[in-house]
């Protein structure tokens, strides 16, 4: 997942909570395995290099693609999972090398969902697309550990990984206390309380371009393969799962000045660093 | 938590839908490829038949490597040409174990009954990724028929650049194998009088293979391969002999045939790909081949992949093919001509190929993909290689008839 992941299980002792961990580092391993696109035996390189060939995924895959697929809709084309490819073109490593406008739109013809045939469980890409599940896969992974977890103890659980996280239910003293990176160091970092369900955070406050005096911040927009330009820093939003909200925190990023109406208007806990 | 507009209640269904599905211990990747095929090949009323069922297997390791298994049985009963040339009068020959004969009818180009062949072919391999765009794959490979054995193994090394959009291949193959002939393999040119008699022999094939892949554009991609394959050893088909005929063109006796103990082969191919019209699969190439015996070869090939409706393709198949004779084929040599090398084998003439081909599949039936394909293929023989005196005879024989062949192949593929 290429972040720290953790466990807290209240009250249980060190065998259980070894278990318990080996548990979590499993089912982290085995999502990171199948979906990770810096893999070349999963089944996101089989899609990436069939070569406008159709590839049959498995059923868990198949629900992942028709979750993103809604996204899509649902977000007005702003969530793409064919937007990496925009990667190609864009590098945010604090540098002010912005491409030109040439190179981004070479590359928006290989980006779209609406370019991909899609009749589950077979999934086809024109030749030099590609998916990847980087905006929902880590979600997906915590919702999935915890009901593994919570199936194996009948402690209060909470996995955190990389700072989208989900819990069982309250430890015994009250609920579990998450302090969000407020993104800057000078800000207290706010404190939720979150007695069961999910937080999950989008943006980067490190990751950005900056020209001429304009901060490009890495929240791409597939429908141009420009930069979101009025993108908060960071989104955290609360719900009953992670996937969902991890969903919301994105989607609100990518509409970028609207954010905070966008997760108003959805009526969920959130907490938005500009 | 509350939700004032639907759109929110549409993504906390679809993200509890998600949720919901089957555990991921059923959900577990498949990890088991299996392939299998039959092949059916005809070339008509008393020629080759031909029956080949195959088994593939692949299964993906947690390591990140692959090991496949493969493993092929191919059928063979006919007749098939044995070199001599055609003439006006009825020919006799002896089988190759020296033990029975058949008869040619007179203008009819002689072939060999006997032709009956089983043969068990192998294969292993084991694919590993390394570093980040490199992927190593060796293999090795083994064949058995009652007169020839074969076993070979070779490498292959492959790394994408440029964000996978290229990919280079270089990779080796050796072989080497054994030739045990009915009634023993002759000495080249010795009249045939009865079986060859012979020791076994022996061959060496070593293979190089240079390729490129470059995805062109959105919808496109180019393949270009170079192939470089030296055999020595025993080259000759022991059972092949060749016509010394006297001036008008009647035999007068048969030869063992006699080839070099090497050849050098390369070979250059080209495909290009394309996705048309947001559905459809285009795939041209073409590949030249030319050799130190003389023999240049071009294929061109285009396929177009129909996918008229959901899971299901049709598609046509055009090939096209012309080769020119070895230096060293010969219809017919004239009695006393001195010679070096020569060989009836009509596979060594001049000629010109049609495949013609439709293929039908389904790419999800349950678990299975599943394809059927029908190919009708015509040879048609250019006349090369007469001898001096009596070519003018021979030329009003059919000394390169055409052949028809009918190719039926059912194919299936699923994982597990």
């Amino acid at each position: 997942m290429a972040s720290p992941c953790t466990v807290l299980a209240d009250g249980a002792d060190d065998a259980e909570l070894a278990r318990l961990v080996e548990i979590a580092r499993r089912s982290a391993l085995r999502i990171e395995h199948k979906w990770s696109r810096y893999r070349d035996d999963n089944i996101v390189h089989r899609i990436n290099h069939a070569q406008g060939e159709a590839i049959t995924v498995d059923d868990e895959t198949a629900r992942l693609i028709d979750y993103a697929a809604l996204l899509w809709r649902e977000s007005e084309r702003r969530f793409d999972i064919t937007s990496g490819v925009l990667r190609r073109a864009w590098r945010f490593d604090g540098s002010d090398r912005v491409p030109d406008r040439e190179t981004v739109a070479a590359l928006l013809p290989l980006v779209g969902w609406d370019k991909v045939t899609w009749r589950s469980p077979q999934l086809r890409l024109a030749p030099g697309m590609e998916i990847d599940f980087g905006g929902i896969g880590k979600e997906y992974a915590v919702d999935v550990t915890l009901r593994e977890l919570v199936a194996a103890t009948d402690k209060p659980v909470l996995v955190n990984f990389g700072g989208d996280l989900a819990a069982s239910q309250p430890p015994r003293d009250g609920p579990w206390r998450v302090g969000i990176d407020s993104g800057a160091p000078d800000r207290p970092a706010p404190l939720i309380k979150l007695d069961q369900g999910a937080i999950a955070t989008s943006g980067d406050a490190r990751r950005f371009l900056l020209k001429d005096g304009v901060r490009y911040p890495h929240v791409l927009d597939p429908r141009t393969g420009w930069p979101v330009m009025d993108a908060p820093r960071a989104v955290t939003v609360a719900a009953t799962t992670c996937i969902e909200a991890g969903t919301l925190s994105t989607l609100a990023m990518l509409r970028g000045a609207e954010a905070e109406t966008f997760l108003q208007s959805r009526g969920c806990d959130h907490h938005v660093v500009r | 938590m509350q939700l004032k507009d639907p759109k929110g209640g549409a993504i906390a269904a679809a993200a509890l839908t998600l949720l919901g599905g089957a555990t991921p211990s059923q959900a577990e990747e498949k990890r088991w490829l299996f392939d299998t095929a039959m092949l059916f090949y005809t070339e008509g009323a008393d020629r080759v038949y031909a029956f080949e069922p195959k088994l593939a297997a692949t299964l993906d390791l947690r390591n990140g490597g692959a090991v496949n298994a493969g493993f092929t049985v191919d059928v063979l009963t006919g007749a098939s040409p044995n070199g001599a040339a055609p003439s006006n009068q009825p020919q006799t020959f002896t089988t190759p174990s020296g033990n029975s004969s058949f008869t040619a009818a007179p203008g009819e180009l002689p072939l060999d009954p006997s032709f009956k062949d089983t043969r068990f072919a192998g294969e292993l391999g084991y694919t590993m990724p390394f570093g980040d765009a490199n992927k190593l794959n060796v293999h090795g490979n083994a064949s058995t028929e009652y007169d020839y054995r074969s076993l070979g193994g070779g490498a292959t090394i492959s790394r994408d650049f440029n964000l996978h959009d290229t990919t280079v291949s270089l990779g080796v193959n050796a072989s080497r194998d054994s030739i045990n002939p009915v009634g023993g393999a002759p000495t080249p040119l010795a009249e045939k009088t009865g079986a060859g008699g012979g020791p076994d022999q022996s061959k060496t094939v070593l293979d190089g293979l240079f390729g490129v892949t470059q995805v062109l554009s959105t919808t496109s991609l180019m393949q270009v391969n170079y192939s470089l394959s030296r055999s020595t050893g025993y080259l000759n088909d022991p059972y092949k002999v060749v016509s010394v005929v006297d001036a008008d063109g009647d035999p007068v006796r048969y030869l063992f045939e006699s080839r070099p103990d090497s050849r050098l082969k390369h070979a250059a191919f080209v495909q290009y790909k394309k996705f048309v019209i947001d559905r459809d699969v285009l795939e041209v190439s073409y590949r030249f081949m030319t050799d130190d015996w003389g023999i240049d070869s071009h294929t061109g090939d285009a396929t177009y992949r129909f996918n008229f409706a959901g899971t299901h393709y049709l598609e046509p198949h055009l090939r096209w093919y012309r080769q020119s004779a070895a230096d060293f084929y010969r219809v017919a040599l004239d009695d006393g001509e001195p010679v070096t090398y020569a060989s009836g084998d009509p596979r060594l003439g001049a000629f010109d190929g049609v495949t013609v081909g439709l293929k039908y599949g389904q790419t999800s039936w349950g678990n299975l993909q599943w394809s059927t394909r029908l190919e009708y293929y015509k040879q048609i023989g250019r006349v090369d290689g007469l001898p001096p005196v009596a070519g003018a005879a021979l030329d009003k024989l059919d000394v390169a008839p055409d052949l028809n062949v009918i190719m039926l192949t059912l194919g299936a593929r699923f994982r597990y």
